[in-house]
């Protein structure tokens, strides 16, 4: 267990949807373990693994991944997913509200949130260790 | 400054691999960074140059620009010299400022940057 005034975070990509290939699966059971151990966890989606954020999905037969990332969020992990790419499969409109983007979705899992590919950038300063899972 | 090394193992065009990489990339390059990207496998086409409209023509951007860009805030580019001989492609036909390296270099290069590393 890693004590909390050394928590050292894990900063993990998903690049890939779910259930096409196990790579989200792969990736919620890392971090599910990493959070276990001690560590703070940080994730970010990007590309088609936006798909991971969303509501209701209910696979037969397949890991369920929504279930698996709302179980992080409530652990503690991080979930921040890319902004454009949300926006071009639909998920968030994005546009400027009241001086703010407008993230509001029924599609979208509780606590997951959006940042640029700059938030992203920000993730893996911090980061002690990077994953990366589903580019290759 | 810190490092990051981002593989690219997918060609441009058929895959959004290539240009995800190269974003984020330019993002950690532009906030100060040292970043590598190393081309392997399919993804050695990325480092191409002379790509011909590829905007026009199938509404997906050049990577030969996205890599010019990155030469130029001092990003370093790498390519694999045993996938470029095994597609046919020549040292001079890659984007000028795109280094060919051997494996045992690029391995030494995943060893150094272990820590913070992404692959596309």
């Amino acid at each position: 267990m890693v004590e909390s005034s050394k928590k050292k975070t894990v900063t993990m990509m998903l690049f890939s949807p779910p259930f096409g290939n196990q790579y989200a699966d792969h990736l919620c059971r890392v971090a599910e373990r990493a959070l276990d151990k001690g560590y703070a966890v940080e994730i970010f989606l990007y590309g088609d693994a936006v798909h991971a954020q969303m509501t209701e999905q209910n696979p037969k037969l397949f890991f369920p991944v929504g279930e698996a990332v709302k179980r992080l969020i409530e652990k503690g992990a991080v979930v921040k997913s890319c902004e454009i790419c949300s926006i071009a499969r639909g998920y968030i409109k994005g546009e400027l509200k009241d001086g703010k983007k407008d993230y509001s979705s029924t599609k979208v899992i509780n606590g997951v949130n959006f940042c640029s590919i700059y938030g992203f950038v920000d993730m893996l300063s911090r980061a002690d260790r990077v994953l990366s899972f589903g580019g290759a | 400054m810190s490092n990051l090394l981002i593989e690219i193992v997918h060609s441009p065009f058929g895959h959004e691999n290539a240009y995800a990489g190269l974003f984020v990339a330019m993002a950690w390059a532009s906030m100060g960074n040292d970043v590598t990207v190393v081309l392997r496998e399919e993804g050695v086409h990325t480092g191409r140059k002379g790509q011909v409209n590829p905007f026009e023509n199938i509404n997906l951007p050049p990577t030969e620009k996205q890599v010019n860009e990155l030469l130029e805030v001092g990003g370093r580019v790498v390519a694999d010299r045993q996938a470029l001989q095994m597609r046919g492609i020549r040292a001079e036909e890659l984007i000028n400022g795109v280094a060919v390296l051997d494996v045992s270099e690029i391995r030494g290069l995943m060893v150094e940057c272990g820590e913070k590393f992404l692959s596309f």
